[in-house]
């Protein structure tokens, strides 16, 4: 089996999920004797592959902007523009016989509906989030919405990440749940650091993944106990975040990281004590995989996608701040809770591996082939 | 046959930022708006219907069909708040004649896993005042929580003056020997029940499973079962809410109720006692040496439901060492409030065991995972420490 997969960023350079995953699913595939031919921007960093079946192809001269949905006017018609032109480039470079293609998140969906007109191979659709997500369900952009219909309609499968997002396809974008596949991500193991007093939000600073919320919930924890907050990412709301600190008067406990590299990235999972994704709307949230995997008790959102599929974490309602520092200062305070979230969380972690994923994928794969 | 009926007071939300804030009573903890709905809803979908039920074929059968149940103190205190119509419909059972009452900690505790069993004592002596109060008897025969079971347990008991212990059948205590008879502790005279699971659960939990090579279960056929049992007597110990709760009305599960003394009665050598005679007619057959607790729990049939992980541990203890400060007080509303948060439905919640298990531990919780459910005993436990010291 031959597949063509278009992809948009793969370590070592990634904003979101969509790296991690690509990244994961087709070095597992590649172990499962499926040949991926992942196609990506041109970047400055270059992605290698040391699997025989799996060949890095890089695309033109792109250059990746680390947002996927800018709010600056300028900065956005400048990466639609990029976008486009990657897709283009894409249709141009792919050759030679494929048994399907795969594109992931409207990023890739022209390139993807195009290459499946032009040589008749089945097409793949993964949608790591939507438009209705990444705007935290407000204003949510047509321009998008229609880019991600249109992939929708034409893809023979489409791959969710979570039931959560499945359910956002067919209701918001009309298409029949028959089609849906539903793979639940997976994460490489990091493996536990010594803890220190700290809690941890770690993610890009946008709407989608409600910061904000966060920092309210650290307000109401500082008022009862000594601890330090973390928030790890850069993005748009990241002055407005900077004000609301200083803003509840917790700006001298609270650290901003700014943007992290990946290795300080695994070291602030591993000393983390609780780990909070406190996001507005998340198809399905692999750093709290990541957290997990590194012993550290995780609080998460509970519309988020991994809340679905994972049981040893902590659920609330991302709004109900009092809730989250109720469970923040628990597990700061309980330790037998604390050490058996973070033992019972590890075991859990075993079952979601890229294995797996690559199995679900090529299940997806093999319905749609000869058919 | 022997029911067990049960409610616990269950918790309301109890954050962490609430400990020793809250000047009020120690009875709000409990959330007594759900514990209203909840028994109201099992009262009319189980404890009313099946009484009924059973009360028909003990006169249509003249008596000869025998029962007996353990009705918990908070149980009871559900029914005198909320809807004192069950305990009526409980005495005209009891007032055939062929109904009798099996004695249990009052407030389904975990008392008897203290190191220290004075506690446990007082709790079955409050039981025997609830029914000889409420129903004017003396229960015979005792069983534990959950069937909760160990030699300690056992002669405590029978130096409290009861003729009969009830405890699970399992094949970790008896080995290749059959559930069918009296036993006997290996350091007591006390004669012992021991539960025939397989029948039990045949009703209790795979009465409605498609995938089980009995299902359908039809009265008839259980009857047949029964009868090509060998031994004394068959122990078939069922969780009441099996009758129309556990098991809908559309399994069937009444109808088979409705049929099956009819069936037994087909079978020549089967007739039906309650505990009390069954102890008072059969002799012990051979000894039971249980040093670790047994339990019908999950499938492990021991105590780790309840004590399983570090965190039910840890609010086991945390509660246990807060009765010597309580009882000095002499509050009995701390007193009582104390009593409530041993039921061990609340550790029971706080179970991580996973799988088969598991599921069962979710169908049965109102937190979202056991984790909240630590979370929110552990702050009421906090919360009750202030208040005691």
């Amino acid at each position: 089996m031959k597949i063509a997969m278009i992809g948009w960023e793969y370590p070592p350079f990634k904003a979101g999920g969509l790296g991690t995953h690509c990244y994961g699913l087709t070095r597992s595939l590649a172990e499962k004797n499926v040949q991926v031919d992942f196609y990506m921007p041109k970047t400055k960093h270059r992605a290698n592959s040391d699997k025989p079946n799996l060949k890095i192809i890089e695309v033109g001269e792109t250059e990746i902007f680390p947002y996927d949905r800018p709010n600056d006017k300028e900065l956005a018609g400048m990466f639609f523009e990029a976008v486009y032109r990657y897709n283009d480039l894409v249709v141009q470079k792919v050759k030679g016989r494929y048994d399907a293609i795969h594109c992931h998140d409207w990023l890739t969906v022209k390139a993807g509906v195009a290459l499946k007109e032009k040589y008749g191979v089945p097409l793949i659709l993964s949608v790591h989030s939507t438009e209705y997500d990444r705007s935290g369900w407000i204003y949510p952009n047509d321009w998008f919405i229609n880019i991600e219909r249109e992939g929708m309609q034409k893809a023979d499968k489409i791959i969710a990440v979570s039931h959560f997002t499945k359910q956002v396809i067919v209701e918001k974008y009309g298409i029949d749940p028959n089609k849906i596949a539903v793979v639940h991500n997976a994460v490489y193991p990091l493996g536990q650091g010594e803890k220190k007093n700290l809690v941890l939000f770690l993610g890009r600073l946008t709407i989608q993944k409600g910061a904000e919320f966060f920092l309210r919930a650290a307000k109401k924890v500082l008022e009862n106990e000594q601890t330090t907050f973390v928030v790890a990412g850069m993005g748009d709301m990241f002055p407005k975040l900077i004000k609301e600190a200083i803003h509840l008067g917790i700006a001298n406990k609270v650290i901003f990281t700014g943007l992290l590299t990946e290795e300080e990235v695994k070291h602030i999972y591993r000393i983390a004590s609780v780990y909070v994704m406190p996001s507005v709307s998340e198809p399905f949230g692999i750093t709290a995989l990541e957290a997990i995997s590194a012993g550290t008790p995780t609080i998460v959102s509970k519309t988020a996608g991994v809340a679905e599929a994972f049981n040893n974490c902590l659920r609330v309602d991302f709004w109900d701040t009092d809730e989250m520092a109720n469970k923040i200062v628990s597990l700061l305070r309980y330790d037998p809770l604390h050490r058996t979230l973070s033992e019972q969380g590890k075991q859990e972690i075993d079952l979601f591996t890229w294995d797996r994923v690559a199995s679900k994928t090529i299940d997806v794969y093999q319905g749609v082939i000869h058919t | 046959m022997y029911f067990e009926v049960h409610q616990p007071f269950r918790l309301n939300r109890f954050s962490v930022f609430n400990i020793g804030k809250n000047s009020s009573s120690s009875a709000d903890y409990f959330n007594q708006k759900l514990n209203r709905q909840i028994f109201e809803k099992v009262a009319k979908k189980c404890y009313l219907p099946t009484n009924e039920v059973l009360l028909n074929l003990i006169k249509e059968t003249d008596g000869k069909f025998r029962i007996s149940y353990s009705l918990t103190g908070t149980f009871i205190e559900c029914c005198e708040r909320w809807m004192p119509s069950v305990i009526d419909s409980f005495r005209n059972l009891y007032d055939t004649g062929a109904v009798d009452f099996i004695e249990e900690t009052y407030y389904h505790s975990l008392a008897g896993l203290y190191d220290d069993l004075t506690e446990f004592k007082d709790q079955v002596a409050m039981h025997r005042e609830m029914m000889k109060r409420v129903f004017g008897y003396k229960p015979q025969i005792f069983r534990n929580t959950e069937a909760i079971y160990d030699n300690r347990i056992a002669s405590t008991i029978e130096s409290m003056g009861y003729k009969g212990i009830i405890t699970e059948g399992t094949e970790k205590i008896l080995s290749w020997r059959s559930p069918n008879y009296l036993y006997k502790p290996v350091n007591g005279s006390i004669k012992v029940l021991m539960r025939n699971y397989q029948l039990s659960d045949d009703v209790g939990f795979r009465f409605s499973a498609k995938g089980w090579v009995g299902y359908p279960l039809t009265a008839d056929k259980y009857a047949k079962w029964m009868a090509s049992n060998h031994g004394d007597l068959i122990n078939l110990f069922i969780d009441y809410e099996t009758f129309g709760e556990h098991q809908w009305t559309e399994t069937g599960i009444f109808e088979f109720l409705k049929h099956l003394p009819h069936e037994v009665f087909k079978h020549k050598h089967l007739n039906f006692v309650t505990v009390s005679e069954a102890a008072d007619r059969y002799q012990p057959i051979g000894d039971i040496d249980v040093p670790w607790a047994i339990s019908w729990a999950d499938a492990d049939r021991d105590v780790s439901t309840w004590l399983g992980n570090e965190m039910q541990v840890a609010c086991f203890n945390e509660l246990k060492d807060l009765g010597l400060k309580i009882k000095d007080q002499k509050d009995p509303e701390l007193l009582h409030t104390w009593r409530c948060l041993q039921t061990s439905d609340h550790l029971y919640y706080v179970s991580t065991k996973g799988f088969e298990d598991g599921n069962v531990h979710a169908y049965f919780s109102h937190y979202d995972n056991p984790y909240d459910g630590f979370i929110n005993y552990m702050n009421i436990l906090q919360d009750l420490k202030q208040k005691v010291s």
